[in-house]
């Protein structure tokens, strides 16, 4: 029982940061109807910000985390500011195919440049109290994925609670629903765009950032996290918070007992293939708005 | 307008002139090479294009069906021992079989979720694949001392030319105005009784006959490779980035894109060892930025503006004063 | 307006990459544009010589002999063929500023001119950087990049062209059966990391305190499934046994369910040759899970220094055959390590002595060859006999070569030499302390 609980276990932990790495993209491309692939780059910046603050500096990679924040969203303002603010007004197909096309750009010119300057070893953030784990009922939790699954839901949880209790949530929600008619009632849509686009890029920095602690972060891990953003972003359903989290912990626990039950090179597999089963049934995902 | 088109027809056949000959004309390897690697994409690229370009169903799944294509005719070829036309044709009908098996459940699909569909179906094969076959397959030594670069290099074109004339063929056809008229607006076609699900079945086994063969190509192509590498979801972006650049909707488009795509980044990655994909990645958001119709509207509107220029002129030559407004010496 | 900005920017590309496509024009003292080594023009003193009526003159030597590499540079094999450049260019340079190679068809010492290519870790394009190096640069030989799968694609490539090839970094034994005769590997492969491990812990470790129990984690790779088959098949030769074997698949992330099923055998011993993002991923799950194996050979993902930046007392009393260390007391060492140390601050990498290790048997094959023709200096290097930094190298009928395979242990964030012994740099410590006692 216990190895099943465990593998459990880590199943939902990772799963939660699954959840966090795709809220940022399902939040930039619900209201600005950008793809940007390159979210997964996002989140390696993310990443070796943490890396570095940790490695230069010894700041806890818990604590640093505003400050990867405050990173991220100063690159998010310029790349909204330079690249992406230049395609609010195509139409929505254009939209998603122009901003498709530059994140592809963007993204070998960012996994170029970041082994220009910090190389292809793969990193991570070792601390002193990485290796530490409590154990309740036999079941090892360790310190540093249960301290980013927390961290996860605070964020998601915010998110949430930002959408729906703010007025500048509200409008970034009314964009979404209708973006003529919040124009009509007087919201600056350019701003909701900066605002959502600033947001994304943050979250996927802090989601970077607990990877470095968790796993490892190198140059190009930035495609395979965009694949797991897009999933786990179209699994929930497009537009809803509570589904992206549902569907990243699905995501997780579904690879974490396939490799328990069938066996490790089948994780992703037969995760992918539950993906595609709740498609057919579900075409909108599972919490997503039948669109027209 | 029909001393353009035998312009056009003429710089077309001159075309085709020159790569038939080019194996012979160039005895350089690599430049063959190259030229093959561009062949590949155009026919990736306008196979992808009939479904994503023409019908407007954006499929980055593409690389599953160049991924079987070049597994099918590998296994058949190399371990079976069935000759390679066969073993070519054999990899596209797999392709096929494979959409026609998928498109049922796939075009239940709209929009982003049709996309993200399409590329986990894509991963699932990427990897079983990998599971299943994880040792390198390579040509045989016998194979490997007579191994030919031309043979290849015209298998490469001739798949181009079919791609590209098959492509041209069925967009001029009513079928294509059915696909058009699906990726327009898909419930104002139904009602004029254009079964959109039919049209986009159409497209999606074009599409993937030709991806098929493409691989099938593959696998005559290369001396060694793992099995799994067709399969990469590399192969579907960068077609798609290809027909995107060069101008979707259009036959040109994929074709202007891939040498695009290509050529910049050879000559990148030869000239520039560091950076090459940094520039690379700059040159192409650049002309996404600036070129927002891909290449091929870039060239239609240099047509545009000389015309213009060109028509404004006549204007001041045969009127001058109408131009100007006052007296001016004829011939400026 | 607009208009005109957009047509500006298409010349201005088109003219750029016409620009570049402007062949260098091909003076003696061209720098070709990718890092290739220089060759050091020391003045010739040409003797006054008339020729004798009876004597043929001599062809005139090129101005260099063009070697070519591709090396994967980026990519996923990026840390390891970061530690493979370096080896070939100082070998290039220390060979180039003794004047170069003798070669007696031109009976004058000729510099080496090495180019080379970034593949990108991708095995087609490894493929077409080599087809271009043999038909633009008209290279003699070939020194290969990194990665298992790389060389195995590389190597027919080789064979097809018919130009002799050295490469390391690969331990797959595989591309060796396979009848080619122009491939050659100064590395140790398979077999040998299958046998010596068994070999070296019956020879260090008393008989009662052997991790006779072994947990296998293959990974679902050509290497990883030929290696995992050759540990599992010479365990019980030596006295041990294998309780756990599980495969997995590359980048899997999460590790959890083999590390559990290993702890639950209580296997005691682990063999491993993940990836570096994977051997990272299992060592911490390891420390998470509470499993700490008394011995750990992994090879490949260890054997970057990062290893030890990044898991600090978790990534110790790890174990690896890289197949060489900067410890190693053999001629040339120290000039390479110093040379590593000026530009990169530590002594060399564990690639980078194999690497080197290249261009020395090949400037000596071409020497013995006496001329610059692709099959004689494949027979020459069939027959090499002489010690270079990584000891003594002779070759096999099949291009692996008999090479000393030390291991190495990650002791205190260091890497040291545990095995030779008369090579060694520290004992090697056994068994690992638990990871929450470090």
């Amino acid at each position: 029982m216990t190895p099943l609980a465990q593998s459990l276990a880590f199943g939902i932990l990772v799963g939660g940061l699954y959840g966090l790495a795709a809220v940022g993209l399902s939040l930039v491309f619900g209201v600005t109807k950008f793809l940007n692939v390159a979210h997964g780059e996002l989140l390696m910046l993310g990443g070796y910000a943490g890396f570095w603050f940790f490695t230069l500096w010894g700041v806890d990679p818990f604590l640093s985390l505003p400050i990867v924040v405050a990173c991220l969203v100063l690159m998010g303002l310029v790349l909204y500011k330079l690249l992406f603010s230049r395609m609010v007004k195509l139409s929505e197909e254009n939209k998603i195919k122009n901003t498709l096309l530059v994140g592809f750009g963007l993204s070998l010119i960012f996994q170029n440049l970041a082994l220009r300057l910090w190389t292809a070893d793969d990193r991570g953030i070792t601390t002193s109290y990485s290796g530490q784990a409590f154990t309740v009922l036999g079941v090892r939790f360790p310190m540093v994925r249960v301290a980013s699954l927390g961290i996860a839901l605070v964020c998601l949880l915010a998110l949430h609670l930002f959408l729906h209790r703010t007025y500048t949530g509200k409008a970034i929600r009314a964009t979404v629903q209708d973006w003529e008619a919040a124009t009509l009632m007087g919201i600056d849509i350019h701003k909701v765009y900066l605002l959502s686009f600033v947001l994304g890029a943050a979250l996927a920095g802090v989601a970077g950032a607990l990877v470095s602690v968790g796993y490892s972060i190198q140059p190009t891990m930035g495609l395979e996290w965009t694949l797991i953003a897009l999933v786990v972003m179209v699994l929930g359903g497009l537009g809803s918070i509570p589904g992206t989290l549902v569907g990243g912990l699905i995501l997780g626990v579904t690879q974490s007992l396939t490799s328990y039950w069938i066996g490790g090179t089948y994780r992703e597999i037969v995760a992918l293939l539950l993906f595609l089963v709740v498609l057919v049934v579900r075409p909108q995902g599972l919490f997503g708005s039948k669109e027209g | 307008m029909s001393g353009k088109r035998l312009v056009v027809i003429a710089l077309v056949i001159a075309g085709l002139a020159l790569l038939t000959v080019l194996p012979v004309l160039v005895q350089s390897d690599s430049i063959i090479n190259l030229a093959i690697l561009a062949l590949l994409y155009i026919a990736l690229a306008s196979s992808w294009n009939v479904l994503g370009g023409y019908t407007g169903q954006t499929n980055l799944g593409h690389a599953a069906f160049f991924g079987l294509g070049s597994l099918t005719t590998r296994l058949l070829w190399l371990s079976v021992g069935w000759p390679l036309p066969l073993s070519l044709l054999a990899g596209g009908v797999v392709a096929v079989v494979f959409a026609l098996l998928v498109g049922a459940p796939a075009f239940k699909l709209r929009g982003v979720y049709f996309a993200i569909g399409t590329l986990a179906l894509a991963q699932v094969l990427n990897m079983t694949v990998g599971n299943m076959f994880p040792m390198i397959t390579s040509l045989p030594a016998e194979y490997l001392a007579t191994y030919q670069l031309a043979p290849r290099y015209y298998l490469f074109l001739g798949l181009a030319l079919l791609t590209v004339g098959t492509a041209y063929v069925l967009v001029h056809s009513r079928l294509g105005l059915g696909m058009m008229a699906v990726r327009e607006e898909e419930e104002a076609a139904e009602s004029l009784g254009v079964s959109a699900f039919r049209h986009k079945l159409l497209a999606l086994s074009v599409s993937a006959f030709f991806a098929g063969l493409t691989g099938g190509a593959f696998a005559f192509y290369h001396v060694g490779y793992y099995p799994q590498f067709p399969f990469g979801p590399v192969w579907t972006f960068d077609s798609m980035m290809m027909a995107y650049i060069g101008g979707t909707g259009t036959i040109i488009g994929p074709i202007i894109g891939a040498v695009f795509f290509v050529v910049a980044k050879e000559l990148l990655a030869l000239n520039l060892l560091e950076l090459h994909l940094t520039v690379f990645g700059t040159l192409f958001i650049l002309v996404v930025l600036f070129l927002p119709g891909g290449l091929v509207e870039a060239w239609g509107r240099i047509r545009r503006v000389l015309a213009r220029r060109a028509r404004a002129r006549e204007v001041r030559l045969a009127s001058p004063e109408q131009a100007s407004g006052h007296q001016t010496v004829v011939g400026l | 307006m607009r208009a005109r900005i957009s047509i500006g920017i298409v010349i201005a590309i088109v003219l750029s990459m016409l620009a570049a496509q402007c062949p260098p024009p091909a003076t003696p003292t061209e720098i070709p544009p990718t890092k290739a080594v220089e060759p050091t023009k020391a003045p010739e003193v040409k003797p006054t010589e008339v020729p004798k009526a009876t004597e043929v003159p001599k062809p005139p030597a090129p101005e260099a002999i063009d070697i070519g590499a591709s090396i994967p540079l980026t990519g996923k094999y990026g840390a390891l063929g970061a530690m493979v450049k370096p080896g070939y260019e100082f070998a290039v340079t220390h060979i180039n500023a003794a004047g170069g190679v003798y070669v007696k068809a031109f009976d004058k010492k000729i510099p080496l001119r090495l180019t080379i290519y970034d593949d990108e870790s991708d095995p087609t394009k490894a493929v077409s950087k080599l087809e271009t190096l043999y038909s633009d640069k008209k290279v003699v030989a070939y020194l290969g990049g990194a990665g298992s799968d790389m060389h195995a694609a590389t190597a027919a490539i080789a064979e097809k062209n018919k130009v002799p090839y050295l490469g390391i970094a690969f331990a797959l034994y595989q591309i060796h059966q396979k009848g080619y005769k122009y491939l050659f590997s100064p590395f140790p492969k398979s077999p040998a990391q299958a046998r010596d491990v068994y070999e070296i812990l019956n020879a260090e470790i008393p008989e009662g305190q052997r991790p006779k129990k072994v947990a296998i984690f293959q990974e679902k790779t050509d290497w990883g499934i030929e290696l995992g088959g050759l540990w599992k098949e010479n365990a019980p030769k030596y006295g041990y046994e294998v309780v756990v074997y599980e495969e997995y698949a590359p980048r899997s992330a999460d590790f959890s369910d083999i590390i559990l099923k290993a702890k639950a055998a209580g296997a005691e011993a682990l063999f491993a040759v993940p990836s570096p993002p994977d051997g990272l991923a299992i060592q911490k799950q390891m420390a998470e899970l509470g499993w700490t194996p008394k011995f750990t050979l992994m090879i490949r993902a260890p054997e970057n220094v990062s290893w030890g930046e990044t898991l600090g007392k978790t990534g110790d009393y790890v174990t690896i055959f890289p197949g060489w260390h900067n410890a190693e007391k053999f001629p040339g060492v120290d000039k390479l390590n110093a040379a590593y140390q000026a530009e990169f601050g530590r002594p060399a990498d564990l690639l980078t002595g194999p690497a080197y290790a290249c261009v020395q048997i090949l400037a000596d094959a071409i020497t013995r060859a006496g001329t610059l023709d692709r099959d004689a200096i494949r027979d020459a290097i069939a027959a090499t006999n002489m010690t270079t930094v990584v000891g003594p190298v002779t070759f096999n009928a099949d291009g692996t070569g008999k090479v000393l395979n030390p291991l190495i242990q990650w002791q205190n964030g260091k890497l040291e030499l545990v095995w030779p012994k008369d090579q060694a740099s520290a004992k090697l410590l056994y068994p690992a302390p638990p990871f929450d006692k470090r």
